[in-house]
């Protein structure tokens, strides 16, 4: 990094982050001003006047403008809702966030305008949760986590979120390059010609005209807050001394007066004008897309003229890296944010894939995008790379260097894979070479589809319940059907039909909550911003949450922990149903006591084959279980009228949603984690290495899925040379080849060497490497544990 | 003609996902039984040909559960530990089928090739992609050649690349049974003075020499040189020179050149199994040190890497 920008990344560097109470309070006066109006009215007016009032600055050494909240590094509050009740926030204050006890007084003072008149999502959520249907599952945490008032859905409270209002939980990938190429001014031109022509002949067209008028309302206040930072950035110039200072800032002006209106004419435009639009659309989860595709004609074009070299382009891709760690998201209640490990953030950037015509579209900005997160070392964007057949091994190579420095990033998906679903949906492979993902790593075409992923179904709490005749164990609550007492069962094929007859039960409901919260958020969040950007917007005159998409993958059922239902049933089926060697009543009683007593039954249980190890027995069931879920999910129909899609991704609910599952007959104990992915072993089950791991993956069918995930764990001294590079690129495409989907690495630091040592059975996959060779870490002796973790503190201070 | 499939060995453990034995992503089988002890030796469970107790200390808890199972009464409670009398236990296995922490395991399993094949065969699409295959390990493959040719066979007859990891310490109509099953040779020179080698590894290396150039020359197999680099015993830069200037001139320049730097993995190992280690005393070398080797070899024009 340059002095600039190592600059700019010590400013990071805060104890607190303040929470802002700007936004909030410029958005409620307007609501205020204008009850009664239509909401997508309303919600484009409110905008405009935040961004109209918006207190503005550009920090010392920015080349990218556009402060995210009204104080460095700042959080405002959200503008949806009633802010965190007392005692959550007196928890966050003690944690990373600062509010003075003035703005706190204000801030409590705006909740009554959202409590208690069905302006919020989880009031008209809670509308539907009747006491006799749904409101015994959602407060189960079955869907995690759990709800504990019809009103208070998942935990009220979001600080950290960007200029416009968003259109609740649902994802978009906007078509970025529209903005970009085109410029603002278009859509506004567009809407007005539309308007003009329209005659108010059905309730279509006067919707039609609520939805025209606001995208011409809020779009040019975007074109005007660019403008706004243009005076700032000519005013500032004026004053600067120093001439390169000058410079810098007279170009910004110049830039900031262009886009987001005008179509970018170069790279640094391009580059300035998705800041703004990003910032429109900024959530706790907003996409990059395919970020070296749409940015790269400018970036070809500069260089051709000699208008730019790759140290400057570098520059600016550090300067977005930073300025994206100025927008911080803290969202929900304690579970909630348990779920979501903290503050979390899903900005997802795309990189590699092919052309529309299938050829490989590696460019030579995929390279700088990874060289900038290699150079800055910070946790955002993160990079995803597409792999297909013709990924050339440098860019592997590239990105797994980047892998090795322990950021997380990049993940690999595969085109094949994911090609594969879209096509297999009705989408022309024309088009679905075109996908990217929004959130982790949901499929998504940009512009013409929107995803909703956000149901944590934990899978293993429903094995409990099949083993109880419908009972939650922890309850004594029939939450599901009576499909028998586990001591009934004759067969094994019996157990599975019950467990198969309350998980369709179970997923029956959850596409009922699902639903429910789309149609709230089709009432509550229209959104031109978002919108006005989908393919055909302003022909349609709709908002894109209050119409069917060109691909509607607008619903998807998620799970959690299936794999401990596989390695559960595994046990099942061999030990009480084939070899007879525990009975039900031991199996059930050794669960109910969480093994205490009963450990030679549970040693018993860990001794049979366990998914992630390459064996056929175990992973035959786990393919059945994922297809089971596949066509169960198909079979439903979402409020768009289109199927369900399956999708596996836990994110980090295996944490908290094992911590509510009792103990489960693969030797895991009650409140024990879930595996961390869909695609990977319980913790410390895979014992034959990562090609046994990715056996196992491939035995399951996940092109059938919008996104799965599988997570290996690695010390980087297991990825010294490039030639080790080179090998774990062999293993990525292997796996790619066979089926699988997604992979990442998460290259392990020294406190989980530390843990390891301590807990060696929840890290017996994590690979290190002793001088020759790489091996598990956990069967080393104590000697060598501690000379690997004093290289490890060696190799963190280089 | 013999089953291949149907011979029988002693293996003490299948490593899938082995990146520094070889080119590509391999499956290492670690072979028992060898004719060599190397003061370092960082296998020592494949000594011997027989079943051995493994006692991880770390994981036992004391329990007891494995006392009443040893049906020789070989096992008692020492400093809250389940300590085997090694002078006692047969190998029987019992104990281990009965600890619940994992410390107790059985090192060594009576395999067919057949067997091992199909370990092997599982991660063939790896291999497809990485250029990897085979290794066999050990121990010294060589001592177990029929068994070790057969595997090798089967996975020449499936397209499968192999390489064998050897000290070299074999008679030559031994190698010959092997040898055309095999496309790689990692080959271990340990030193280059013959009382010194037999100082360290109990054996004289005037075979290996002799053994090494015939294969390289005659048989004209790939073979890349492997030199365990142990501090004290054999980095003097004495020895090193006279091991660079014999790849050099005896084999060849396009030889490739591993030095394996020392570790302590081994140490461990001998403790439980309960084995007295030999009097040996050294540390991993410097990473100073093992340049300034490296550029002996490089000196004479050989290509050489630190690690496998």
């Amino acid at each position: 990094m340059n002095e600039r920008l190592t600059k700019l990344k010590d400013r990071l560097k805060v104890d607190k982050y303040p929470i802002c109470l700007e936004k909030a309070s410029l958005i409620l006066d307007s609501y205020k001003q204008t009850e009664g109006l239509p909401t997508v009215l309303r919600r484009a007016m409110s905008t405009a006047h935040y961004l109209d009032h918006k207190s503005i600055f550009i920090e010392d050494g920015e080349l990218l403008v556009g402060n995210v909240a009204s104080l460095p590094m700042g959080m405002e509050a959200g503008s949806l809702g009633p802010t965190w009740p007392e005692e959550d926030l007196d928890d966050l204050k003690k944690g990373s966030l600062y509010i003075s006890p003035e703005d706190e007084t204000r801030l409590r003072a705006m909740d009554s305008y959202w409590l208690g008149q069905g302006r919020t999502l989880d009031e008209r959520q809670g509308l539907y949760y009747d006491d006799d249907h749904l409101w015994p599952f959602i407060k189960s945490g079955i869907l995690c986590p759990p709800w504990n008032r019809k009103e208070q859905g998942r935990g009220p409270g979001t600080a950290g979120v960007g200029w416009g209002l968003g259109i609740g939980l649902s994802l978009i990938l906007p078509d970025y390059a529209k903005v970009i190429n085109e410029g603002l001014n278009k859509v506004i031109g567009d809407a007005r010609a539309e308007l003009t022509n329209l005659r108010y002949t059905d309730t279509e067209a006067i919707k039609k005209a609520d939805f025209l008028k606001a995208t011409v309302i809020a779009f040019e206040a975007i074109v005007r807050i660019g403008k706004r930072f243009g005076d700032l950035a000519s005013g500032m110039a004026r004053e600067e001394k120093d001439s390169v200072r000058k410079n810098e800032l007279q170009r910004i002006a110049e830039t900031c007066y262009r886009v987001p209106g005008e179509p970018a004419g170069t790279f640094r435009e391009a580059m300035q004008s998705f800041w703004f639009y990003w910032m429109m659309v900024a959530s706790g989860t907003t996409p990059g897309g395919r970020f070296d595709q749409f940015m790269y004609p400018f970036y070809k074009k500069d260089r051709e003229m000699g208008r730019i070299n790759d140290h400057e382009v570098l520059e600016l891709l550090e300067c977005l890296r930073i300025k994206i760690m100025h927008f911080n998201f803290i969202n929900g209640g304690k579970e909630q944010r348990d779920k979501w490990a903290g503050i979390a953030r899903w900005h997802n950037f795309v990189i590699g894939g092919v052309t529309p015509d299938g050829a490989d579209a590696t460019n030579e900005l995929s390279y700088l995008i990874l060289e900038a997160a290699l150079d800055c070392q910070t946790p955002h964007h993160t990079i995803t790379v597409r792999v297909h057949d013709k990924t050339p091994e440098e860019l592997m190579i590239k990105a797994l260097e980047v892998v090795r420095t322990g950021i997380g990033m990049p993940a690999f998906i595969s085109d094949n894979s994911y090609l594969d679903f879209l096509t297999s949906q009705g989408v022309s492979m024309v088009e679905a070479r075109d996908y990217a993902l929004a959130g982790c790593l949901d499929v998504n075409l940009p512009g013409k589809s929107r995803i909703n992923a956000f149901g944590m179904f934990v899978v293993p709490r429903i094995f409990e319940i099949t083993m109880n005749n419908g009972v939650e164990p922890k309850t004594g609550v029939q939450l599901g059907p009576k499909t028998g007492e586990f001591a009934s069962f004759e067969t094994f094929d019996d157990f599975m039909k019950a467990f198969k007859e309350q998980l369709c039960f179970f997923m029956s409901l959850t596409n009922e909550e699902h639903n429910i919260l789309l149609q709230a958020q089709r009432d509550l969040y229209p959104d031109v911003v978002h919108s006005a950007l989908m393919v055909d917007a302003i022909k349609v005159g709709k908002d894109a949450l209050d119409r069917a998409l060109p691909f509607e993958n607008g619903s998807a059922l998620n799970m959690v922990g299936m794999i401990n239902v596989a390695d559960s049933m595994a046990v099942v089926k061999k030990l009480v149903f084939e070899e007879r060697k525990v009975s039900k009543k031991d199996l059930h009683a050794a669960l109910a006591a969480n093994w205490e007593g009963y450990e030679d039954i549970r040693r018993m249980c860990l001794a049979v084959p366990k998914f992630g190890n390459g064996d056929a027995f175990v992973d035959s069931i786990a393919c059945e279980l994922y297809r089971f879920w596949a066509d169960t999910s198909n079979s439903f129909r979402s409020i768009y009228g289109a199927t369900v899609k399956p999708t596996a991704i836990s994110i980090t609910a295996h944490a908290p949603g094992g911590s509510m599952t009792g103990a489960t007959p693969d030797g895991r104990y009650a409140g024990d984690s879930l595996p961390d992915g869909s695609m990977s072993p319980s913790q410390g089950m895979d014992l034959n290495g990562p090609t046994g791991v990715i056996r196992s993956a491939v035995a399951v069918d996940q092109s059938s899925y919008q996104a799965t995930l599988l997570n290996m764990k690695f010390h980087p001294t297991a990825l010294q040379s490039t030639d080790d590079l080179r090998k774990l690129s062999g293993l990525i495409k292997t796996y790619f080849k066979n089926g699988g989907k997604h992979i990442q690495f998460n290259v392990v630091d020294q406190e989980t060497l530390l843990k390891a040592q301590k807990n060696p059975e929840r890290y017996r996959d994590l690979i290190v490497r002793v001088a020759g060779y790489s091996t598990y870490f956990t069967i080393l002796n104590k000697a060598v544990q501690d000379e690997i973790i004093e290289r490890a503190e060696h190799r963190s201070t280089v | 003609m013999t089953n291949l499939s149907a011979v029988e060995g002693m293996i003490f453990n299948v490593q899938h996902y082995c990146i520094h034995d070889g080119p590509g992503i391999r499956t290492t089988v670690f072979m028992k039984g060898c004719p060599l002890r190397c003061l370092w030796c960082q296998n020592p469970e494949s000594h011997s040909m027989c079943h051995q107790i493994f006692f991880t200390a770390e994981k036992c808890a004391g329990c007891g559960k494995c006392i009443p199972a040893c049906p020789i009464g070989a096992i008692h409670i020492q400093d809250g530990k389940a300590v085997t009398n090694r002078n006692l236990c047969q190998s029987c296995g019992v104990c281990t089928t009965v600890c619940l922490h994992e410390a107790r395991n059985m090192m060594g399993t009576r395999v067919s090739a057949g067997e091992v094949f199909n370990k092997i065969e599982q991660d063939k699409i790896f291999y497809e992609e990485s250029g990897g295959g085979a290794t066999l390990s050990g121990g010294e493959p060589l001592f177990q050649s029929e068994f070790a040719a057969s595997v090798l066979s089967l996975c020449k007859k499936a397209g499968i690349h192999t390489a064998l990891e050897t000290s070299g310490y074999a008679r030559w109509d031994i190698l010959q049974l092997v040898l055309p099953y095999v496309d790689l040779l990692l080959f271990d020179l340990k030193h280059m003075d013959p009382s010194e080698h037999q100082k360290c590894t109990g054996v004289s290396n005037e075979l290996i020499k002799d053994n090494v150039i015939r294969i390289y020359h005659q048989q004209k197999k790939p073979v890349i040189i492997r030199i365990p680099v142990i501090p004290g015993y054999n980095d003097s830069l004495e020895n090193i020179e006279a091991t660079a200037e014999f790849v050099a001139c005896k084999l060849g320049a396009s030889v490739p050149v591993n030095l394996l730097p020392f570790h302590r993995l081994g140490e461990s190992k001998n403790e439980r199994m309960g084995v007295q280690g030999l009097l040996f005393n050294s540390i991993p070398p410097s990473e100073q040190h093992l340049k300034e080797l490296k550029e002996i070899f490089v000196s004479h024009g050989l290509t050489v890497q630190i690690g496998g």
